[in-house]
């Protein structure tokens, strides 16, 4: 047997350390001194019948020629040793291991012009039932939609931090540049004075250019159209609140409203029309018959 | 005996099926294939006998008896599930009373059932499981501690297959660098693999079983393997490269502790050197603990003695309000 004989000395005996995830730790890994004294004496008395295994071995293996399709099973090689705490490396090594497998089987079953992974439109029971797998995409579109909350949340606080400085950025460039155009204007005019333009006629200020666009508009006067419905001693220029129904169709409801409610409870509210004199009341003797409709029954009233 | 002549008949009808290269593939269904041999499943089980010298008659008739133990925590419960939905050629049985003598009833059992492997789960004290691998007949059976344990149902295992579909094995090469490993090897590649047209398979390779040694556990993970969707149709090699893999679960750490001769017993094949119990260790952290206040009252005593073997020089203004 070309197998190496495993020796169980005392320095070959390592503590076990095993992984710490799940609800089981094996966790020797807090093992001090007595410990590994602990561990050393059980390993020399540890039964390791090599030639009894083989037999076994032999026993209940399949036999040798027994084509690959039957086992459907593949030794991958790792390369390095993966650190069992490191659960991200071990994983990534199962990962691989796994994918290298698939691979190597996927181009066995080519060659054997086998079907290999199931057509979309292959529909039969998954092991894991639908409604699971609802719980599963709902718990992921959570998860993805919290992280682009928090980009956002991220990057709405860092451009909050720069508008500040970009406003200020803005307003200065604005600022000069009004600046320079004002300045530019300014300048053209006393070159048109100084090349000797004609000052445009009727105005006294020579500074007064003739803006005529030609359409009818003087640029600096007052209008005179007038706003629609406007009366010309209302200060606000028609933008205030219409009293009066002349103006433009309906007026606000909260206006209506307020109406209403003034009516009704403004300044000592309506006087209610209880009492009045008039001429109809006068003629009315309805509460001075003597014995007029029930002869007496006050309960019987008019109703 | 009527079943046994049926069985003779596929016996003989098999040569002419079963080609190496390009079988011709039975008609597929929704529940599996349509086949012939498949309506002789019923058969008991002692394929030793069936196996010819020309392996091409060879039907795996593997049946793995799945059951556990009496008080068994809903973890393990699920897990236990798990593996009976991803193994089409199990069968589950009531849970067993845990007895001294549960080797020769389990055994009985599996005779009873007419399987050839057994997968026991037993939970002791309502926090350790051990699992127990045996081929059932003669063969060797295992006792391992599993750690470690997710579940399918776990919602960041996210992948998902078909059902009864048989899947690739990969094991990591250190299992064939010793006698006990190999053994292992086989065993786990008898009990977890589909066999090929088994009544209840499904036909296509969609997940893989990943065992590997690390550290000296058995480390099992299932993936299912997935290819965006316009490659699936043409199995091109642009397909190969983007292929994924994604978890499904479950997930559990096998220590090997014993290997024995029989099912359920027997001589001792192996034992493992590092396997320390759960309970030991458990003993060991409450031992730890335990000594707290005898260790302080040891320190005390011990800065007395000290104290009193070394005297301090008196200082400077020791003196100084003595009168006072």
């Amino acid at each position: 047997m070309g197998t190496p004989k495993v020796e169980f000395d005392a320095e070959d005996v390592e503590p076990m350390e095993d992984e710490v995830d799940g609800e089981f730790t094996d966790s020797d890994s807090d093992s001090g001194e007595e410990d590994i004294q602990k561990l050393t004496n059980p390993s020399k008395d540890a039964v390791y019948n090599r030639d009894g295994m083989n037999d076994k071995l032999q026993e209940i293996s399949w036999p040798e020629n027994l084509g690959w399709l039957h086992k459907l099973s593949l030794d991958i090689n790792q390369e390095q040793d993966v650190d069992v705490n490191d659960d991200l490396a071990r994983e990534m090594a199962f990962y691989t291991q796994a994918l290298e497998g698939t691979r190597r089987a996927f181009e066995k079953f080519e060659t054997m012009g086998l079907p290999f992974l199931r057509p979309p439109d292959y529909y039969a029971e998954m092991v894991k039932s639908d409604t699971h797998m609802q719980k599963v995409k709902s718990r992921l579109l959570a998860e993805k939609r919290n992280m682009e909350e928090a980009e956002e949340r991220r990057k709405a606080r860092e451009s909050k931090k720069l508008s500040k400085e970009v406003q200020a950025q803005k307003q200065k460039e604005r600022a000069t540049q009004k600046k320079s155009e004002i300045e530019a204007v300014k300048k053209w005019r006393k070159q048109r004075q100084q090349n000797g333009f004609p000052a445009p006629g009727g105005k006294k200020n020579g500074d007064e250019i003739d803006l005529d666009f030609g359409d009818g508009v003087k640029p600096f006067a007052k209008s005179n159209k007038q706003r629609p419905g406007v009366s010309p001693g209302d200060r606000s220029g028609g933008k205030g609140r219409m009293k009066s129904w002349k103006g433009t169709g309906k007026p606000d409801k909260k206006i209506v409203k307020r109406d209403r409610k003034d009516s009704k409870f403004g300044y000592g509210g309506r006087k209610g029309m209880k009492k009045q004199n008039t001429a109809d009341t006068t003629d009315d003797f309805r509460g001075f018959r003597k014995t007029g409709g029930d002869g007496g029954n006050k309960k019987r009233r008019k109703q | 005996m009527a079943k046994k002549r049926k069985h003779s008949e596929t016996v003989v009808a098999a040569p002419q099926k079963k080609e190496e290269v390009a079988p011709e593939r039975p008609k597929r269904t929704l529940l599996g294939w349509k086949d012939k041999e498949a309506a002789a499943v019923a058969a008991p089980a002692e394929d030793k006998d069936d196996e010819v010298h020309q392996p091409t008659n060879f039907r795996n008739k593997e049946k793995v008896l799945v059951t556990c133990s009496r008080r068994i925590a809903y973890r393990y419960r699920h897990l236990m599930l798990n593996v009976v939905s991803l193994l089409p050629h199990c069968k589950k049985d009531n849970k067993v009373e845990s007895q001294s003598s549960k080797g020769v009833a389990l055994s009985e059992m599996v005779e009873l059932k007419s399987c050839s492997s057994c997968l026991f789960f037993e939970c002791r004290k309502h926090k350790d499981l051990y699992l127990w691998m045996a081929k059932c007949p003669s063969g060797p059976s295992v006792k391992f501690l599993v750690n470690a344990v997710h579940t399918m149902e776990e919602l960041k295992l996210t992948g998902n297959h078909l059902k009864g579909s048989r899947p690739l094995l990969t094991f990591s090469a250190n299992f064939d660098k010793d006698a006990h490993w190999k053994l292992l090897k086989e065993m786990i590649t008898q009990i977890f693999g589909v066999p090929k047209e088994h009544r209840k398979s499904k036909p296509y390779h969609d997940h893989v079983f990943v065992f590997s040694i690390v550290d000296d556990h058995i480390w099992f993970r299932n993936y299912q393997i997935s290819v965006p969707h316009n490659e699936s149709d043409k199995m091109a090699r642009g397909g190969l490269d983007k292929m994924t893999l994604v978890e499904v679960g479950p997930r559990f750490c096998l220590n090997p502790i014993k290997i024995f001769g029989g099912s359920f017993g027997g001589p001792t094949l192996y034992e493992n050197p590092f396997y320390i119990s759960p309970n030991q260790i458990r003993a060991l952290e409450k031992r730890k603990t335990a000594g707290k206040y005898a260790k302080k009252v040891k320190a005390k005593t011990r800065r007395k003695v000290h104290e009193l073997s070394n005297q301090l020089e008196a200082g400077e203004f020791s003196e100084m309000w003595k009168d006072q």
